[in-house]
């Protein structure tokens, strides 16, 4: 590999900005310490392999405490087995936080490294009535400062410049080569004495938390900073999913019409269209859910609420990062688990991603909504609660415990441990940078199309041609809805439908709950649409036929036991697949697979046989 | 004392701490270091985390563990 230049800084420096505004691509910033947890690469300049840049996680020290820590050091001292050791470092030090900076940089002057340094948020301390003396601070370390704002593009042209020219680089002075912390930090104090008066605290950053973080106030906000999340996610983004969801139907209406009805149109619309269409219909939620993640880490909100949350996580074993993922959760698991990346104790991650798909999710809302409207009476409890209303909140709030439970019981066993003190620091609430917010939302979507997306797409083929296969010989004049069904039936998911029934039986489902539940492995609402084909009514025309169908022709008890099963299976190929790519291995999505098939099956069969109790 | 045992808004002298662990040396690594004058700014009730200051930096900490951090009250500011 050619010469890279590592950007190096401590968490909240605006390095992440910095690099993102530099580059334009592949990069996660975060005003919350420790989002950068895998090192990004990029290219600087307008030739091609010109300048390769490498935004490591912001850190603290060379001696890690985390994960991403840890990778951030390996690399800088070239231990990595996978990135080779930077050949130059442009190191990043926050203005109004530099006594961490020179701290950091006492270290990082060890290694030899030839070094440039970029100090950015001069323009806060202006702001605050301070003054910051770059050139001072160039005079006691002996190698080039260039004073940056980031999101302003002041001190950008230069920066680009300079990297652009090995020369300006200075191999610096190392010091203390074997101080402990202590002279480091003493050292560090001096110097910032020297190079920077700062009058006073952020003022306004310490009356915003007066009132942020206010013992009853502050939950009361939080609180509906959470509500606000929850419901834009499913109302803002459902017309756009819904507008995916119709322009994919015209799309294989279309296919349907201009090609000739056999397999390859079945293909291209059943297949390869519903395959795509299952992926980009979850882009809405995806695109929503991380700028609104993005602009609450920017802006310095997340560090507050993950203040005000710790102690409720801590009942569980987990931290207040967590609450970002599970929320998240809420709306799609995949989303949730992408910004599980926030958490920087391996464990706590761990444990928040697996309990993740347990969160219910929007997918399984056509299933409720269909099943009980069908068998949940309209009455109303107490003259004014909806008995329905209360059985689907009682869905949500079940799946929501039994996840934090297990999130207890794993942190007590899989993950077990000491515990990671809960710490972290509260930057000064700033402006999010809209170039910085549009590079890592583009980012992180593109990431899931093209990685989740693929799996997905494989996968819907995959069951397509399970249910397309064998063909049937239609007797002439069947409608066109009987042939579905037939070829459905004769299937070879037909075939295994029958075949594991035995296996489901116990849970009250007959061969065609059965066959719902295996076509719907790969996307829970597909549930809606099996049994629509099984039952032999055009779902499109509406289900209200369809409810009636299925209450005349599925037991009670059954209904119910589908259900409970839906509360916990993990029945989504896509959470799968982000799971694997987060975790790194197929191990973690087959451990959360088989456990969540537990717990739904027995919920599911305790569900039955209740209910079968209660009515005789 | 403990630095928990602050009440808030009074102001206190770093002593040490009662283990060397990572948590810790990091948080000396964060400018911690006995002789730093902290600020109690806030707690969270049911024994949640603090929040304190000192020198530029503000940061919020679950300080009820093995991990003392002892400090000695500053009365008159």
């Amino acid at each position: 590999m050619h010469e890279t230049t590592a950007f190096v800084g401590t968490p909240n420096s605006g390095k992440s900005t910095l690099f993102n505004v530099l580059t334009g691509m592949r990069q996660k910033v975060g005003n919350f310490p420790g989002v950068t947890l895998e090192p990004a690469l990029g290219e600087i300049g307008n030739k091609p392999n010109s300048n390769t840049v490498l935004d490591l996680p912001g850190i603290y020290s060379l001696d890690p405490i985390s994960p991403d820590e840890e990778l951030a050091s390996s690399v800088l001292y070239g231990t990595n087995p996978h990135i080779p050791k930077p050949s130059r470092i442009l190191f990043i030090m926050d203005a109004t936080s530099i006594e961490k900076g020179l701290f950091l940089y006492s270290q990082i002057s060890n290694l030899g490294i030839p070094i440039i340094i970029a100090v950015t948020m001069v323009d806060s301390v202006k702001a605050q009535g301070g003054v910051f003396d770059d050139i001072a601070l160039e005079r006691i370390l002996n190698v080039p400062i260039i004073p940056v704002v980031g999101h302003k593009g002041i001190g950008l042209e230069e920066v680009q410049r300079m990297i652009a020219d090995a020369t300006y680089f200075i191999i610096p002075d190392p010091l203390f080569a074997t101080a402990d912390i202590k002279e480091r930090i003493l050292w560090a104090r001096a110097t910032t004495k020297e190079v920077l008066s700062l009058p006073q605290l952020n003022a306004f950053s310490t009356t915003l938390d007066k009132v942020l973080l206010h013992p009853i106030g502050g939950i009361a906000i939080f609180l509906s900073v959470m509500v606000l999340f929850f419901q834009s996610i499913f109302s803002w983004a459902s017309p756009l999913m819904d507008l995916i969801e119709t322009l994919f139907g015209n799309m294989q209406e279309q296919v349907a019409y201009l090609l000739p009805q056999g397999i390859i149109a079945d293909f291209i619309s059943r297949g390869l269209i519903a395959g795509v269409g299952s992926v980009i219909v979850f882009l809405p939620q995806i695109l929503l859910l991380n700028i609104i993640i993005v602009i609450l880490e920017d802006c310095g909100y997340l560090a507050r609420a993950a203040f005000l949350v710790d102690r409720f996580m801590g009942i569980f074993g987990l931290q207040g990062r967590s609450f970002i993922p599970l929320l998240g959760s809420f709306a799609c698991a995949i989303p949730g688990i992408m910004s599980a990346r926030i958490i920087p104790s391996h464990r706590e991650r761990m444990a928040t991603m697996l309990i993740a798909p347990l969160m219910t999710c929007s997918a399984r809302l056509p299933v409720y909504t269909l099943l009980i409207s069908a068998f949940i009476p309209t009455t109303l409890i107490w003259g004014f609660f909806s008995l329905q209303a209360a059985v689907l909140a009682g869905l949500y709030i079940i799946a929501a415990l039994v996840g934090l439970f297990i999130a207890l019981i794993m942190k007590k066993t899989v993950f077990k441990g000491d515990i990671t003190p809960f710490l972290i620091e509260f930057p000064p609430y700033r402006m999010p940078s809209l170039k910085s917010l549009l590079v890592t939302v583009y980012d992180r979507s593109k990431d899931f199309l093209t990685s989740a997306g693929t799996v997905i797409v494989t996968l819907s083929i995959i069951l397509w041609f399970l249910s397309a296969f064998p063909r049937v010989d239609f007797p002439p004049e069947t409608s066109t809805i009987v042939q579905q069904q037939m070829q459905l039936e004769q299937s070879y998911a037909g075939s295994l439908g029958k075949v594991i029934e035995p296996l489901f039986a116990p849970l009250g489902f007959d061969w065609k709950l059965t066959i719902g539940i295996i076509g719907s492995f790969a996307a829970r609402e597909v549930f809606v649409t099996v049994m629509g084909q099984l039952y032999a009514t055009d779902t499109s025309l509406g289900d209200e036929s369809l409810r009636q169908i299925l209450y005349n022709s599925i037991p009670l008890a059954s209904a119910l036991s589908v259900l409970a099963f839906y509360v916990f299976a993990l029945q989504c190929i896509s959470t799968m697949a982000i799971l694997k790519r987060e975790t790194g291995s197929w191990k973690w999505p087959a451990f959360a697979f088989a456990y969540t098939f537990v717990l739904a099956y027995m919920f599911a069969f305790a569900t039955y046989r209740i209910t079968l109790a209660l009515i005789s | 004392m403990n630095i928990c045992d602050l009440a808030v808004g009074t102001e206190a002298i770093l002593e040490g701490f009662s283990t060397d662990s990572p948590f810790t040396r990091r948080l000396q690594e964060m400018g911690l270091i006995p002789g730093t004058i902290i600020r109690l700014i806030r707690k969270s009730p049911f024994k949640g985390p603090i929040e304190i200051a000192f020198g530029y930096t503000r940061m919020a900490l679950r300080p009820y563990s093995e991990d003392k951090i002892y400090v000695t009250e500053l009365l008159n500011k």
